[in-house]
């Protein structure tokens, strides 16, 4: 597939999923509304990161520093939320 | 800058392209500790003050809202074109994508102050000593929600205006520059875009879609 590609389809499947996210939000899904909201912007970051920022191609030291930072992001909102 | 590394401290380029892609992504991993801890609070206070906020919520543009991340993600797809034709060497291309993704950062930022607009004179912005005019559920929580709106959507706009600015510097300089040296520049100053739009890709549902 060649890039042009690739980009134009992620870039329709983000519109995509903005539009998912906002339909969503007037239906009621007795309050799990808030987390598949969560979890499409999670959707949408991925797909970002990985195309966008092409981290799918990239070597090690950058994928290190995406780890770093996703654990101590878990260890933030872990350790704060465990206590609510 | 006959040599085909910008800096003396690299030998190859290979290696300086390396050096600044891995900077890039640790700056872009510290600022996501930035966002993170202030998403955090948000969320804190929300589980804290869910019947405050919900209705608070409601009271943001949801349009603007949408139509400001429609206008971002499609700012990062003309950055990823731009990063596509830089590696083609395909120059006009690329400062065309550069343009076109320096604008629509100033269309969103031209959105985002229309919104604050709305909303001083609605009275729901509690900064910079405006009056607080709120006739809704729990009114004191409800303006925390508000404070919080406006320090999480102004420190974006902040990033997005720093954004804007290394990319206009960046077509400034762009007669003066090396080929290698345009690569480099426009695949690091892409992923602190695209971070950017990943931070607004979270904002926009925990702050707009907070009632739903």
């Amino acid at each position: 597939m060649s890039e042009l590609r690739k980009f134009t389809l992620v870039y329709a499947g983000l519109l995509l999923l903005l539009a998912l996210t906002v339909s969503s939000s007037f239906i009621d899904l007795k309050g799990f509304n808030s987390a598949l909201n969560l979890a499409i912007a999670t959707a949408k970051a991925v797909l970002i990161g990985l195309v966008f920022m092409q981290l799918s191609h990239e070597k090690t030291l950058p994928r290190l520093a995406v780890g770093a930072t996703a654990l101590w992001l878990i260890v933030l909102f872990g350790l704060t939320l465990a206590g609510q | 800058m006959s040599t085909s590394t910008e800096s003396i401290a690299f030998d190859t380029a290979a290696r300086e392209k390396d050096a600044d892609t891995f900077a890039m992504w640790v700056f872009v991993g510290s600022e996501a500790m930035l966002f993170g801890a202030i998403v955090l609070v948000f969320l804190v206070a929300r589980l804290s003050y869910g019947d405050a906020f919900a209705p608070a919520s409601r009271h943001l543009s949801l349009p603007l809202g949408t139509l400001n991340t429609a206008v971002l993600i499609t700012s990062s797809f003309t950055m990823a074109l731009a990063h596509m034709c830089a590696n083609a060497a395909r120059w006009r291309a690329t400062i065309w994508s550069l343009t076109a993704t320096a604008l629509l950062g100033v269309v969103f930022l031209g959105i985002k102050a229309a919104e604050y607009t709305m909303e001083f004179h609605e009275g729901i912005a509690p900064v910079l000593g405006a009056p607080f005019i709120y006739d809704g559920p729990d009114p004191v929580h409800a303006r925390f929600f508000f404070s919080l709106y406006f320090a999480m959507t102004s420190l974006h706009a902040l990033h997005l205006i720093c954004g804007i600015v290394v990319v206009a510097g960046m077509l400034a300089m762009w007669p003066r520059t090396v080929n290698s040296s345009r690569v480099r520049w426009v695949g690091s100053i892409g992923l602190y875009w695209h971070f950017v739009d990943i931070v607004w890709v979270f904002l926009f549902p925990i702050l707009y879609l907070a009632s739903r």
